[in-house]
C-alpha cells in the first residue's frame, strides 16, 4: 500500500483548472423578458365567440411533448389516480362539453356538442344536447350514456366509485337521457357552475363498461340497483394500467401506447374524430421532472415542447436563450394562488398581530424575485376569490399588506405589544415569533427567506418550517401559525366555500366569519352569474377585512417550444388542449 | 467510491499478508513511533501544504463572519446582483450575499463531517476491537449487524430518515454516521484479530485485564495508525455523501445549511452565473481534496515499510 | 459440489439478515408519513372514499400484521401496489424491476469500463511510478473523487450540447443522427439495423454511463496501482526478477494476477457507491431508473415501493458481495471457498 509521497502540485491545478474552465464556459444571459408573443396563441385558431372548435389544419410530423410529472390514468377520476398530469394527456383524449382557452374562457367543444343550457331555474335544470356523429374511436358513438354514467359515478350516492370529487354532481337529482343526443340533469339547488361538469376527462366510454359488467343499458342503472356495484367495480379498477381495447378515444386523439416504466405515453390520431383531421400525427407524452433538464433537452433537439407548472428562472431563462435558434418561450399566470393563511387558533387570534404580519410582508418584492425571471409581467395577486384578468378581480388587499416595518410596529404599538429586550415584540408573556410551514419547494423555502428577512426588521421572529409531509397529513389538522400553499382549481368558484366558511371541510385556519359565511352561503345560492359574482366580491371583501389570508401570486406556468407554429399552455389543461392544430412552423 | 479510501488503508492489515506491518508496535515503543511518525509527516509535503490550506479554511469560516458586513440571514438586497467589492460572490436569486451563504455553509458542512467522522470511528472502532478480540458469538453477531448495515443503501434510509425526523444537521449527521462505520469496523475486527495473537496482549490478558481494559489499553492505542487514517478519511466522505444528499433533495434543510446545499440550490447557474456555483463548489472540492491528502500523508507515515522505499 | 454448498450457505446466512433488516425499514417507512395524507386535504374527496382506500392497502391495521401481510405477499412474488397519490394503484414489481434494469444497465456499463480502465491505468502507473503518467493519473484521481458525482454529470451534459452542435455543423449528423448524444433517457436504445442501433446505443447511454465511471474509475485505478506496487516488492516476484523473466511477463504472470485481489474486494464494497452514483447521475439525466423510483416514493410516503425498492438494492447487494467471494477464490488459489 505504498503511495508516492509527493504529488506535483502543478498537476494538480492544471487538471482543476480544465473542469473548472469547463464549468464556467457557458455564455452570458441576456436577462429575463418573454421571447416572441406568445398572449396571441392563448385562442384557438377557429374559436368563435362562446364555441370552440378545432381548426382544419394540414398534418404535420409526430412531436414530443415534456410535461413534469408522470400520465398514470386513462380514469383520472378515481380518488387514487387523480392527478394535473393525467388531466394534461387526456384533455387531447377525452372529449368534453366544455373546455378552456389559455385565457380561462370557458367554451362549449363545438365539434361534439350541439349546445349546453339552463332550460329551468326553478327547479335548476340543464340541458346538454350532443351532436350527431361524435364517436369513440372504436367507432360506438359518445352519447348520452356515456354522460349518464359519468354522472352515476360522480354523484357520490353510490359507494364503491371510489370517486376524487363529486362536486356539483352531487346536486342532480334527477339525470334523464331525453334521447341518445340529449342529457338533461334536474339539480336540487341551482348550481351555476354546471358548465365544469363532465369536463377534463369524466366521460368515459359507457359502452365498454357495459360489455365488460354484462350489464345491457348503463341508463336503467341507479344508485340503488343491485348491480351499481358491478358498475362501480369496473369504474374504479377496470380502467387501470394499459389497454388500447378498454381505452378509446373520444377527442382528436387516442393512446396508441403507454409505457408505465418509462413514463411515456404515445397518442395518435382517432380515426372517427368527428372534426377537423390534421394535426401532428403523433404525440409523445414523457416525463421530465427536472425543469433544468427539460430546458436542455429542448435546446438539445430531443423534445418540442416543454411545458413546466414548477417555474424556475434558470430553466426560463435557458430557454429564453435559444430564441435564436428557433424556440419560442412562453409564460401565463396559471389558476392557482399561492398564499398565507393565518391560524385563528394561536397567536393570530390577535388581529393587531394578524394586521402587522400582513404589513411585513414584501409581497411586491417576492413577486419581483421570484416570478419575473420566469413571467417578466408578473404581478401581486390582490385577491383570493378572484384571479387577475376576471370580472370582480379588484385590488383588496395592497392599503393591507406590504407597508412596511415602521408602519408594522406602530400597529403592534397600538394593540398593546411591547418590545422586548431581545427585540422581538410580546404580549402578555407571548413572543412574536412565528413559524412559516410549508412543503419541500424551493420557491416557498425562498419566500420564507424573504419574509423572514423583512420581519426581522420589525421586531417579528418567522421561523422556518419545512416539512415533506406538510401538506400531507397536518396542515389538515391546523397544525401551523402560518400555512404557505397554493389552491388550485378550474374557473369554478363553487369550491371555494369549504375553505373559508366557518364549517368549511377545508377551513383548517379556524376562521369564523358571519359576513364571510353569508356573502358565500348567498353566491352559491345565486342563479346567475352576475348575481353570484355580486356575493363572491363581498366575500373577497369580508375575507380581506379579517386580515385572514394573503394572495401572493398566480403561480406562473412555462413552456418553451421549437417546430410548431403555437403552443400555449392552457393553466388547469396543460399545452394540448389544442394540439389538434397545431402546425410545422415555417 | 466513498469506501475506497478505508479500504484501502485497512488492506494491509485486515490480510495476514504481512504479520510484521501495519504499524502495529508494542506499546512501549509507542511514544518513539510517534515522534517518528509526527517527522515523517511533517516531511510530507503535499500532506502539510494541505494542512495548512485546510486550516485556513476552517479558521476563515469561523473567524471571517464575525467580520463580515453581511448576516446570512439578510434578503434584503436585489437578486443576482454581480459579484463586486460590496458582494464578492454576487447575490442569491433572493437576494442574500453569496459569501455569507458560502461561510456559513462551510462551517455546517464541517461541523456535519467532523461529527460524522467521530461517531463513525468510535462505533466502528468500538465494534469491531470487541469482535476481533473476543471472537466466538460476540464476533459473529457483530459481523451480522455490519452486514446488515452493509446492505442497507445509506441514501435511501437516510432519506426516510430525515423524513421521519427533520432536517437538521445533527440528524443528517446522525444518520450518514449509522451507515458509514461499517467499513472502520471491519478493518479495526481485522487488525484486532491479528493483534490478539500477539504476546504484549496474552501477557495482559494472563494478568488478569478484563475485557475493557484489554480492548482500551492495550488494542486501541495500537491500532492508532489505522483509527487515525480512517477517521480522517471519514471527514472527506462525510462531506460528500452529504452534498449527494443535499443534491437529491432529501439532506439538510434550513434553517440549517450546508455547502452541499448552497451548491445544490445553484449547480443551474454554472453557466449563466458561475460565482454562484464556484464560491461553495471550490470550497467543498478543496476540504475534500486536503483531507485525502492528509489521509495519505498519515498513511505513508504510519506505514513502517515506507522506509525502505525512496521518497 | 462444494462451491454449491458455499453459496448456498451464504445465502442462508443472508435471509434472517434481510429478515430483519426489511422489517426495521418496514417501521421506519411507516413512520415517515400517512400515504393518504395528501388525498385527506383534497376537496370533494369523501371520507368513505378515503377509508375504503384505506381498508383496501391495510393502513387501518397495526404495523406487525402489516408487515406480515407485505411479507407474505412479497414471497408469494405480489410486491403490493403504489399507493401514492395520482399513481393510480401501479403494480410495484413491474414498477421496481424496470427501473432496477434501468439503473443496472448504466451501472454494468459503467464499471465494465472503469474496471478495465483503472487496472490498465493503475498497473501502467505502479509500474511507471513516479514518472508523469503516474502522478497525472494520481492527481486525475484525487480530484475525481474528491469531486461531487453531480458536478461531473452536469458538466458532461453540458459538453455533449456542445459536441451535438459541433456533430451537426460537420454534417455528420446524417449518420450519427440528431442529437446523437441524448441528455435525458431516449426513446428506445434499438434502430434500424446493426449500425443504426450500435450508433442509438452509444448516443443513448454515453454521457450517464462516463460520469459514473469516472468516479468508479479514480478509485479502480489508485486502488490498483498501490496493491501492484504492493505485490510487486513481494519476495516471489523479485524472485522472478532475479532468475532474468522478462519484465512484462513477471507483471502479467505473476504481479497482476495477485494485484487484482484487492480490487475485486473493492467491486463488493463499492457496489452501494456505485448504486448511489447512479441515482444521482439518473437524476441528471432525466432516466427513469433506481433514483426516481427512490426520491418519488419518499416523497410521496409510498411504503410498499419503498419496500420493493430496498429489498431489490440489498438482495443485488448480497449477490454483488458473493460474486466477488467467488472471484476472489479464483484469484487467489490459497483462499478456498467452502
Amino acid at each position: 500500500m505504498r503511495r508516492s509521497k509527493a504529488i506535483s502540485a502543478m498537476a494538480v491545478t492544471a487538471v482543476s483548472a480544465l473542469v473548472l474552465t469547463a464549468c464556467g464556459g457557458g455564455e452570458e444571459n441576456s436577462g429575463g423578458g418573454s421571447t416572441g408573443d406568445v398572449s396571441g396563441m392563448a385562442e384557438g385558431k377557429a374559436q368563435e365567440g362562446d364555441v370552440f372548435t378545432l381548426a382544419d389544419v394540414p398534418e404535420m410530423d409526430p412531436v414530443t411533448v415534456a410535461i413534469d410529472d408522470q400520465f398514470t390514468a386513462y380514469n383520472n377520476d378515481t380518488a387514487d389516480a387523480n392527478s394535473s398530469y393525467n388531466n394534461y394527456v387526456l384533455t387531447s383524449v377525452l372529449a368534453a362539453p366544455t373546455l378552456l382557452d389559455g385565457n380561462n374562457k370557458v367554451l362549449t367543444n363545438g365539434d361534439v356538442m350541439e349546445s349546453i343550457e339552463v332550460t329551468s331555474e326553478d327547479p335548476f335544470t340543464v340541458e346538454w344536447k350532443i351532436k350527431d356523429g361524435a364517436k369513440w374511436s372504436d367507432g360506438e358513438a359518445w352519447d348520452c350514456s356515456d354522460f349518464y354514467l359519468a354522472w352515476l359515478a360522480h354523484s357520490g350516492k353510490a359507494d364503491g366509485f371510489n370517486v376524487a370529487s363529486s362536486t356539483g354532481y352531487e346536486l342532480i337529482d334527477q339525470p334523464e337521457c331525453q334521447d341518445a343526443q340529449t342529457f338533461t340533469a334536474e339539480f336540487s339547488q341551482p348550481y351555476i357552475d354546471y358548465k365544469g361538469l363532465f369536463s377534463s376527462g369524466a366521460i368515459l366510454p359507457a359502452h365498454i363498461l357495459e360489455q365488460e359488467t354484462g350489464i345491457d343499458d348503463i341508463t336503467s342503472i341507479t344508485p340503488d340497483s343491485s348491480n351499481v356495484s358491478d358498475v362501480a367495480e369496473f369504474w374504479a379498477g377496470g380502467w387501470k394500467g394499459f389497454d388500447a381495447e378498454l381505452m378509446p378515444g373520444s377527442g382528436p386523439y387516442k393512446i396508441k401506447s403507454f409505457n408505465r416504466n418509462s413514463g411515456r405515453v404515445v397518442l395518435d390520431k382517432n380515426p372517427e374524430w368527428v372534426g377537423a383531421k390534421g394535426g401532428p400525427t403523433e404525440v409523445t407524452v414523457r416525463t421530465i421532472p427536472n425543469t433544468q433538464a427539460m430546458a436542455t433537452a429542448l435546446e438539445n433537439g430531443e423534445i418540442n415542447v416543454a411545458a413546466s407548472t414548477q417555474p424556475d428562472s434558470t430553466a426560463a431563462t435557458t430557454m429564453q436563450n435559444l430564441e435564436s435558434q428557433g424556440v419560442t418561450y412562453g409564460s401565463a399566470p396559471q389558476l392557482t394562488y399561492e398564499h398565507l393563511d393565518l391560524n385563528f387558533d394561536r397567536l393570530f387570534a390577535d388581529e393587531a398581530a394578524r394586521k402587522a404580519f400582513f404589513a411585513v410582508v414584501p409581497r411586491q418584492e417576492i413577486v419581483d424575485k421570484l416570478l419575473k425571471g420566469v413571467q417578466p409581467d408578473a404581478e401581486v395577486l390582490q385577491s383570493i376569490v378572484f384571479f387577475q384578468g376576471e370580472d370582480g378581480y379588484e385590488d383588496r388587499y395592497s392599503d393591507k399588506a406590504g407597508q412596511g416595518a415602521e408602519q408594522a410596529e406602530q400597529i403592534l404599538q397600538d394593540g398593546g405589544w411591547e418590545k422586548g429586550d431581545d427585540g422581538i415584540y410580546a404580549k402578555n408573556g407571548e413572543r412574536f415569533s412565528i413559524e412559516i410551514s410549508h412543503n419541500e419547494n424551493d420557491r416557498r423555502k425562498q419566500t420564507v427567506e424573504i419574509i423572514q428577512s423583512a420581519a426581522s426588521k420589525a421586531g417579528i421572529e418567522v421561523v422556518d418550517d419545512q416539512d415533506a409531509n406538510f401538506l400531507a397529513g397536518r396542515v389538515d389538522k391546523g397544525d401551523y401559525d402560518v400555512a404557505l400553499f397554493g389552491w388550485s382549481s378550474e374557473p369554478f368558484k363553487t369550491t371555494q366555500k369549504g375553505l373559508y366558511s366557518s364549517d368549511g371541510g377545508q377551513n383548517w385556519q379556524g376562521l369564523e366569519s358571519d359576513e364571510v359565511d353569508k356573502a358565500y352561503d348567498a353566491a352559491v345560492d345565486s342563479t346567475t352569474e352576475d348575481e353570484a359574482r355580486e356575493h363572491y366580491v363581498e366575500a373577497d371583501e369580508a375575507l380581506a377585512n379579517e386580515h385572514a389570508t394573503l394572495p401572493l401570486f398566480a403561480t406562473p406556468s412555462m413552456w418553451g417550444f421549437r417546430g410548431i407554429d403555437r403552443v400555449y399552455m392552457q393553466s388547469y389543461n396543460g399545452a394540448l388542449w389544442n394540439v389538434g392544430e397545431w402546425e410545422a412552423a415555417e | 467510491m466513498a469506501d475506497l479510501n478505508s479500504i484501502e488503508a485497512g488492506s494491509e492489515s485486515g490480510r495476514d499478508k504481512n504479520p510484521d506491518g501495519s504499524g502495529a508496535e508494542a506499546l512501549p515503543e509507542a511514544r518513539s513511533q510517534g515522534t517518528m511518525v509526527l517527522r515523517k509527516f511533517l516531511r510530507h509535503k503535499l500532506a502539510m501544504g494541505s494542512v495548512v490550506v485546510l486550516a485556513l479554511i476552517i479558521l476563515a469560516s469561523i473567524i471571517v463572519p464575525l467580520f463580515y458586513p453581511h448576516s446570512f440571514a439578510d434578503a434584503s438586497f436585489s437578486s443576482y446582483v454581480d459579484p463586486s467589492g460590496e458582494h464578492p460572490l454576487g447575490t442569491t436569486q433572493v437576494g442574500k450575499d453569496m459569501m455569507a451563504q458560502v461561510l456559513r455553509g462551510t462551517q455546517f458542512s464541517l461541523l456535519i463531517a467532523i461529527t460524522v467522522a467521530f461517531l463513525t470511528t468510535v462505533i466502528g472502532v468500538v465494534l469491531g476491537a470487541l469482535a476481533g478480540y473476543l471472537g466466538g458469538f460476540t464476533d459473529s453477531a457483530i459481523s451480522r449487524l455490519t452486514d446488515l448495515f452493509l446492505i442497507v443503501p445509506s441514501i435511501a434510509a437516510a432519506a426516510i430518515m430525515v423524513r421521519v425526523f427533520d432536517g437538521s444537521w445533527y440528524v443528517v449527521a446522525l444518520v450518514l454516521a449509522m451507515f458509514a462505520w461499517m467499513p472502520i469496523a471491519r478493518i479495526t475486527r481485522a487488525e484486532a484479530m491479528s493483534l490478539s495473537q500477539r504476546e504484549f496482549i496474552e501477557a495482559a490478558r494472563a494478568s488478569g485485564a478484563g475485557t475493557g481494559r484489554v480492548v482500551f489499553k492495550h488494542l486501541v492505542p495500537n491500532m492508532v495508525g489505522t483509527i487515525t487514517v480512517n477517521a480522517t478519511l471519514a471527514v472527506a466522505q462525510a462531506v460528500l455523501a452529504e452534498a449527494a444528499l443535499s443534491f437529491i433533495g432529501l439532506g439538510v434543510q434550513i434553517p440549517d445549511t450546508s455547502l452541499g446545499l448552497v451548491i445544490s440550490e445553484n449547480y443551474e447557474q454554472m453557466q449563466g452565473r458561475p460565482w454562484l456555483f464556484f464560491g461553495a463548489f471550490t470550497v467543498l472540492v478543496l476540504i475534500s481534496l486536503t483531507i485525502n491528502f492528509i489521509g495519505d500523508g498519515l498513511r505513508d507515515a504510519f506505514d513502517p515499510r515506507q522506509r525502505k522505499v525512496k521518497a | 459440489m462444494n462451491l454449491v454448498v458455499y453459496i448456498l450457505r451464504r445465502l442462508a446466512i443472508s435471509i434472517p439478515i434481510l429478515f430483519i433488516g426489511s422489517f426495521l425499514v418496514f417501521c421506519m417507512v411507516a413512520a415517515a408519513g400517512d400515504p393518504l395524507g395528501e388525498l385527506r386535504t383534497q376537496p370533494g374527496v369523501s371520507q368513505e372514499a378515503i377509508d375504503q382506500l384505506s381498508r383496501q392497502l391495510g393502513l387501518d391495521q397495526g404495523i406487525v400484521p402489516r408487515y406480515f401481510d407485505w411479507l407474505g405477499g412479497f414471497l408469494t412474488g405480489d410486491w403490493g401496489i403504489s399507493i401514492a397519490q395520482g399513481s393510480n394503484m401501479q403494480p410495484v414489481f413491474p414498477k421496481v424491476m424496470s427501473a432496477f434494469e434501468v439503473t443496472i444497465q448504466l451501472i454494468l456499463a459503467a464499471e465494465i469500463i472503469a474496471v478495465l480502465l483503472g487496472v490498465a491505468v493503475g498497473v501502467l502507473a505502479a509500474v511507471k511510478q513516479y514518472s508523469p503518467i503516474d502522478y497525472i493519473a494520481t492527481t486525475m484521481a484525487f480530484i475525481f473523487f474528491s469531486m461531487p458525482i453531480f458536478c461531473v454529470a452536469i458538466v458532461l451534459k453540458m459538453y455533449g450540447i456542445d459536441l451535438n452542435v459541433m456533430i451537426t455543423d460537420m454534417g455528420w449528423d446524417s449518420w450519427l443522427g440528431n442529437p446523437f448524444l441524448k441528455t435525458t433517457s431516449p426513446e428506445s436504445l434499438s434502430g434500424d439495423g446493426f449500425f443504426d442501433s450500435i450508433i442509438n446505443y452509444i448516443g443513448g447511454l454515453l454521457l450517464p454511463t462516463l460520469s459514473i465511471m469516472f468516479i468508479s474509475f479514480a478509485a479502480y485505478s489508485r486502488f490498483q496501482r498501490s496493491s501492484m506496487l504492493e505485490t510487486m516488492s513481494m519476495d516471489y516476484v523479485r524472485t522472478a526478477q532475479a532468475k532474468g523473466i522478462s519484465q512484462g511477463r513477471v507483471i502479467m504472470r505473476h504481479a497482476f494476477r495477485n494485484a487484482l485481489i484487492p480490487v475485486t474486494t473493492l467491486f463488493s464494497v463499492n457496489f452501494v457507491t456505485v448504486v448511489t452514483g447512479a441515482i444521482i447521475t439518473e437524476r441528471v439525466f432525466a432516466w427513469n431508473g433506481m433514483g426516481s423510483v427512490l426520491v418519488e416514493a419518499v416523497n410521496k410516503n409510498d411504503p410498499n415501493t419503498l419496500m420493493g425498492w430496498i429489498v431489490v438494492i440489498a438482495i443485488s447487494v448480497v449477490i454483488a458481495n458473493l460474486i466477488a467471494d467467488l472471484v476472489y477464490g479464483i484469484l487467489d488459489p490459497r483462499i478456498r471457498v467452502g
